[in-house]
């Protein structure tokens, strides 16, 4: 298979402090990989470098050969790589439906003066979008609240709402920064079920970043492990479970050392 | 499927520039005999202000970017149009009066002043918007603040009004274009701003906003609003479609100072369209709700009928627009109408509609 997602030696420094440092990932077309480690790790950074919200203060990033490096987040964005936000962020006054079409409409055509003059290929393509953001809100369930304003949904529906608008711009690649946060054992067992859904129907290639081990577990099939910046693991499931430097990581070096205590 | 939506395009606009027509010629034709002349200048101004709201709703309300430098875009656009039909007339029929009927030449010029003042207020939104648009909340209001204060100060430094063809000839185009009246304000300009012209503009001006907010670029304007980054990362160009909204916006305040300038009984100076001005249209656009047409519609009537009723105290009139002000934040800080429009809220709600067009 070949590789859709391919980083080199990528770092970012805030400071003194560097918060990624020689990150380096290949994900295969059509993969679906974790993003694991603990609170502060830097998994979030890695986020915000793949959509340019930092610039990388070394290494590079490929999309499908393409280099993503010094492009802004729309460009990213265009190019195909769509995310979704650990703290939701949609656009809350706007309706369910309008969140969909604000992402789709990086692949409108209508211009200005179509819009303006209201020609038929406004009117074409409107109606267009508007079927297909239905059908997409169909997938998650969400078509029957599609005109109310999206601050007015319950917080599952808000999650699946952001998966559903990233969608919309038909990515190759999709991030998903922590999808399970705050929900319910039941809501997260759907959201696993969604992710291996969405993935086989938009041929997706995802990246999951998760908190909830039996969620990554059960879904990726490649997971990296991320501590201090730094990539301590990586491989399947299994045995990144398994691995000591993963275990030392998320509950501390076994007691003879002396540093056991969290800081 | 194509015939379905080119007969809806049809039908959209024929409605909509009928509509618009018809107002306006009934207004000046029809009801300006009816309403007396005290009645026909109130719903000039209405008119108006109506353009400055539904402009500045663009910038402040939709893509909630916070300007507070519109009079300076209505100066430039005033001003622009105010020289073009005077030194025009001069030189065209050696005199500043009125020249025509209706719909005669002078009409025609006065017309394409308009649209040059939309034009030079445009650029002038360009020129501000470029670099100023990196900025964010208080900065970016500081900066519009600026460059409104910047243009009352500049046209302040301007000379006195050429009076005769024959010194416009023989002066250079540089003097021409810095003979506008200084502080005093720009003398002579002929009065072709009546209903009629003044509400085809808020036909225009009205189709242009609502078509705007129910398109592909209204939704990315609202979403800039809603939460920059998150539009960014859903691949909104949002520097590019922030600088749309200022050059749009600029345009119409452009528009609005062209009117302005020709209306009877004013003299353009730039003293009227310092930050008074600006504030006065921002407390239109607060009070009607950031985002709503109608609202901004119903604030600008309200506010422009409400100073012309209280006359006996209009001394204050700021300080009630204040205690109005700290009244609508602490109960709707979101405006009379928030983001909904007029038909959206309470009884007039429907639900699942289609947008209109």
């Amino acid at each position: 298979m070949s590789t859709l997602l391919e980083t080199e030696g990528l770092g970012l420094s805030f400071g003194g402090l560097k918060a990624v440092s020689d990150f380096s990932l290949r994900i295969p077309e059509g993969g679906l990989h974790g993003l694991i480690g603990p609170n502060g790790a830097g998994k979030t950074t890695v986020f915000n470098l793949l959509t340019g919200v930092y610039k990388p203060g070394s290494g590079t990033i490929r999309l499908g050969g393409k280099l993503l490096n010094g492009l802004k987040p729309h460009q990213i964005a265009r190019a195909g790589v769509m995310r979704t936000f650990q703290n939701i962020r949609l656009f809350g006054e706007l309706s369910v439906l309008d969140n969909v079409k604000v992402a789709r409409g990086q692949h409108a055509r209508a211009g200005f003066i179509h819009s303006m003059l209201r020609l038929p290929r406004f009117h074409q393509e409107e109606r267009e979008m508007e079927e297909e953001c239905l059908n997409l809100l169909r997938v998650f369930d969400l078509e029957k609240r599609a005109h109310e304003p999206a601050r007015n949904l319950p917080y599952g529906d808000q999650r699946r709402l952001e998966i559903a608008r990233a969608l919309a711009a038909k990515p190759r690649l999709l991030l998903l920064d922590e999808p399970a946060a705050g929900m319910n054992p039941s809501e997260k067992q759907d959201l696993s079920d969604l992710i291996r859904r969405i993935r086989l129907e938009f041929h997706l290639t995802v990246l999951l970043i998760e908190h909830d081990m039996k969620l990554v577990m059960g879904v990726c099939e490649h997971i990296t492990v991320l501590d201090h910046g730094c990539v301590i693991a990586g491989g399947d499931p299994r045995a990144v479970q398994d691995d000591p430097r993963v275990i030392e990581a998320y509950l501390g070096a076994p007691i003879e050392e002396g540093q056991g205590a969290a800081p | 499927m194509n015939g379905g939506a080119a007969v809806r395009s049809v039908k959209s606009n024929a409605a909509a520039i009928a509509a618009g027509v018809l107002f306006a010629v009934l207004l000046q034709f029809v009801l300006r005999g009816v309403m007396g002349p005290f009645v026909s200048k109130v719903m000039l101004d209405i008119g108006i202000n109506i353009i400055l709201a539904l402009s500045l709703n663009i910038v402040n309300g939709f893509t909630g970017q916070f300007s507070i430098g519109h009079a300076g875009f209505m100066a430039v656009g005033g001003y622009a149009a105010a020289a073009i039909t005077y030194y025009g007339s001069l030189l065209l029929w050696g005199s500043a009066a009125i020249h025509g009927d209706i719909m005669g030449p002078g009409d025609m010029l006065f017309l394409g002043a308009c649209g040059a003042g939309g034009c030079a207020a445009a650029l002038a939104g360009l020129v501000v918007g470029l670099p100023s648009l990196r900025l964010r909340g208080d900065y970016l209001a500081i900066v519009t603040l600026g460059f409104g204060e910047i243009i009352r100060v500049l046209i302040q430094q301007t000379g006195d009004v050429l009076l005769t063809a024959d010194e416009v000839r023989s002066a250079s185009p540089g003097t021409v274009l810095t003979s506008l009246g200084g502080s005093l304000g720009f003398p002579g300009i002929p009065f072709y701003t009546n209903l009629f012209w003044v509400w085809i503009w808020v036909a225009v001006t009205l189709a242009a906003v609502w078509r705007l907010k129910y398109s592909g670029l209204g939704r990315a304007f609202l979403s800039i609003r809603e939460d920059e980054l998150a539009a960014e990362a859903m691949g909104v160009p949002t520097t590019r479609v922030k600088v749309t909204a200022f050059v749009i916006s600029a345009f119409f305040a452009g528009i609005a100072g062209a009117l302005f300038a020709h209306l009877v009984g004013t003299t353009l100076n730039p003293g009227e369209l310092g930050f008074q001005k600006s504030f006065d249209i921002i407390i239109m656009v607060v009070l009607g709700g950031m985002g709503s047409i109608s609202g901004s519609i119903i604030a600008a009537i309200v506010l422009t009928i409400l100073p012309e009723a209280l006359r006996a105290v209009a001394d204050y009139r700021m300080i009630a627009y204040a205690v109005f002000l700290i009244a609508l934040m602490i109960w709707r800080p979101s405006g009379l109408f928030g983001v909904r429009e007029l038909w959206e809220l309470g009884p007039f709600r429907r639900r699942g509609e289609a947008k209109p067009s």
